[in-house]
């Protein structure tokens, strides 16, 4: 299985903060991979820094075997990522279907894709031409992924889907998200370890700005000692 | 209905509070008087929202507080009043500009083969800085005594049109000379502007697009300069309204070019630090009112010609009449009110619905409003961002300038001009809530109505009903009360009217 990321050994700082402190991602072609970790130890920073949102100092992002660091940010994203950030993302003052239709990079792009994504998230469909900011926090959610879903990226980048949702719509996210693994790699952010297992085939713990392990999920599962260690959950 | 009102309740609140206190002014007022008044408040609020609505823009997507918009208007009025009045300005300078622009198009292209001989990054830097002073000291050396004064003097001396004599242009030679040296700056210019790092960046077009740019960009500015004289015999011959058209897009484009240098040059670098750009803006609009001045002299110059489609010497009996008489005024209940005015509010409600549509029904105008929010995420989308920064940049610096050239006529040309239209205009932002488009528009009708009616009771005076004599304030009062609706606006709405909570 190649990579269709690879991010070797980056440090990243927002102003003097030195965040990121050597964080390596391998993320497998077609797979669920997630990021695991305490509040604050760098999950967030590591997929800004993918995109150049806060571009990297020290090391370099491949991604389709190109480097892309310190290039600008819609450009890596022009080259097929698309991100999903914290919730509450989506443009409030947009209704729903311009939300999508922003996120075109070929004229049309959304007419071609929506049978894809209304298949994903139905109830999009009939909140089409309300405005982004009427709409729950779980539609929200789902409007911020449906965006990614727009252009055909090869990588989503979806940090905290699941973030101050309720148990159901956490349900229905994680079925969204295992639905559209079929067409696409997913690099996730998921602080909700429960969810994160059921879904990712595998995962990279970072600590303190630095990746610590990385492996199968289907091992962490097992290891016990690793899950309390690092995120102190059992 | 509900829903509507629910969703449009600031909206409504709104109009509920003007409507009563605009019942309460206009009481013991004939309607003749407070029509006009009126009228005159829109007018003014329609040059408030020329300037303050690229304020909001620029604000709203870029976080930018653009103190520099002041300078936009009178360069504006000024580059509107010399097409208008002295073209000979335009056709000796505007070939500087082409020239300059030629030059930086082809050197820009191939720039980056030219930081590719250097691989230290100080090394980069440094000959960036000694480049920078190169160029300005090659550009200052080709514009060496040129007379502007003496080319804009009959600004002064003569009204209306009169040719002056040729001794104050110079002669081709001399100016095929400054030409190329301008050239020369140019191209040391766009090595400033190239990419310095050695990532394959795409080229912005290929090589034979960019040459043919530059050749025509070139021929440009040689073609103005041999048409200097006839150009500006053709051009004082035009009719005046055809003069005053040609004026608003010279204005009106001047502001816009001006616009995206103010970006590139200022604003771009320094995203990352907004202090940087506010002091950076506050300096422009100091310096640039020097520059103006150095140019167009500090007199000032008495209102432009109003066009003549505003200035026949009658009364028109309603709006449908004016439009075969061509009065300078018209009937409004048994008084005279200024056709050109109206003009005046007719170009500000163009601007906001034609703005507005623009934001609305455009794919730019869909990132503008989705940039408002949150503009990295509009980046993370794979947008350019920067670019559509530039766009409104560009755009609200254009609408400042078109505000320019039609205050021209109606309070004349005077380097001060535009401070007092940044103050309003900043002030009607802060009312209708940063950022907000709909908002700058509100803001200014009502600072518009607040000047008109001041200025009408400071002179008039207020008879309190348990007072004999009628009061009479000061002028200053009519100034200051847009301050105090702004105080109270915000003491109630923190973020302005239609401002976000955030």
């Amino acid at each position: 299985m190649t990579n269709i990321l690879e991010v070797r050994d980056i440090h990243t700082f927002i102003g003097q903060f030195h965040i990121l402190e050597g964080v390596t991602v391998e993320v497998p072609e077609g797979s669920i991979t997630v990021l695991l970790g305490r509040n604050g130890a760098g999950k967030t920073t590591t997929l800004k820094s993918i995109l150049g949102l806060t571009p990297p100092s020290k090391g370099s992002v491949i991604f389709n075997e190109e480097e892309i660091q310190g290039e600008p940010t819609y450009r890596i994203a022009s080259k097929g990522i698309g991100y999903v950030p914290e919730q509450r993302a989506i443009f409030r003052a947009l209704s729903v279907e311009e939300n999508l239709r922003i996120a075109e990079r070929k004229k049309g792009e959304l007419e071609r894709r929506s049978d894809f994504i209304f298949g994903i998230f139905p109830d999009l469909k009939r909140l089409i031409n309300l405005p982004g900011g009427n709409l729950s926090g779980g539609q929200q959610q789902m409007l911020a992924v449906a965006r990614a879903l727009v252009p055909d990226n090869e990588l989503l980048l979806i940090d905290e889907p699941s973030e101050g949702l309720a148990p159901v719509i956490i349900q229905q996210m994680m079925e969204a998200i295992r639905q559209l693994s079929a067409h696409t790699t997913v690099l996730l952010v998921e602080q909700n370890f429960i969810m994160a297992s059921q879904l990712a085939d595998r995962y990279i713990i970072i600590e303190t700005g630095r990746s610590v392990k990385s492996g199968m999920m289907a091992d962490l599962v097992k290891d016990e000692e690793s899950i309390r260690r690092y995120l102190g959950a059992g | 209905m509900t829903a509507f009102m629910k969703n449009h309740k600031t909206l409504l609140i709104l109009v509920a509070i003007t409507v009563v206190i605009f019942a309460a002014i206009i009481q013991g007022l004939e309607p003749k008087v407070w029509m006009s008044v009126l009228l005159s408040g829109i007018t003014l609020a329609s040059l408030y929202f020329l300037v303050a609505s690229g304020l909001s823009l620029i604000f709203g997507l870029m976080d930018v507080l653009n103190f520099a918009h002041g300078v936009l208007f009178v360069l504006g009025a000024y580059v509107g009043l010399s097409t208008f009045m002295n073209p000979r300005l335009l056709f000796n300078t505007l070939p500087f500009f082409f020239i300059v622009v030629s030059g930086i198009t082809i050197s820009q292209h191939f720039g980056r083969y030219f930081w590719r001989l250097f691989q230290s990054k100080q090394v980069k830097k440094l000959l960036w800085w000694l480049l920078l002073i190169a160029a300005l000291a090659i550009i200052a050396f080709g514009l060496r005594r040129f007379p502007i004064r003496a080319i804009n003097a009959f600004n002064i001396t003569a009204v209306g049109g009169a040719v002056s004599t040729a001794e104050a242009q110079e002669p081709l030679a001399l100016m095929i000379q400054r030409i190329s040296f301008l050239f020369l700056g140019g191209l040391t210019l766009g090595l400033l502007m190239a990419p310095k790092e050695h990532q394959e960046e795409t080229p912005l077009r290929p090589v034979w697009q960019t040459l043919i740019l530059t050749i025509v960009i070139a021929a440009i500015s040689y073609l103005i300069l041999f048409v200097r004289d006839p150009g500006e015999v053709f051009v004082l011959g035009l009719s005046p309204d055809l003069r005053f058209i040609l004026a608003l897009i010279t204005g009106t484009t001047a502001g816009a070019i001006a616009g995206v240098a103010i970006e590139m040059g200022l604003i771009r670098p320094f995203y990352g630090s907004p202090v940087t750009q506010l002091v950076l803006t506050l300096g422009l609009s100091i310096a640039g009112i020097d520059l103006i001045e150095a140019v167009w002299g500090e007199e000032g110059n008495p209102p432009m010609q109003v066009p003549t489609l505003f200035s026949g010497s009658c009364r028109s009996g309603s709006i449908i009449s004016w439009f075969s008489e061509h009065c300078q005024s018209i009937d409004v209940f048994g008084r005279a009110f200024p056709t050109y005015r109206l003009f005046i509010i007719f170009v500000g409600v163009i601007v906001f619905v034609a703005v507005g549509m623009l934001m609305r029904k455009t794919r730019i105008g869909m990132i503008i409003r989705a940039g408002v929010q949150d503009s990295e995420m509009v980046e993370a989308l794979g947008i350019n961002v920067r670019r559509v920064f530039t766009f409104v940049f560009a755009l609200g610096s254009g609408l400042a300038a078109m505000g320019g050239v039609i205050a021209a006529p109606y309070l004349g040309v005077f380097p001060a001009m535009g401070s007092i239209f940044l103050i309003q205009a900043f002030i009607s932002v802060v009312i209708g809530g940063m950022g907000s488009y709909v908002g700058a528009a509100i803001g200014t009708v009502i600072l518009g109505l607040a000047r008109a009616f001041g200025d009408h009771f400071v002179a008039a005076g207020i008879q309190l009903p348990f007072l004999e004599t009628v009061i009479k304030g000061s002028p200053a009062i009519a100034r200051a009360s847009t301050v105090l609706i702004m105080a109270i606006v915000l003491l109630v709405r923190p973020a302005g009217i239609f401002g976000k909570k955030e």
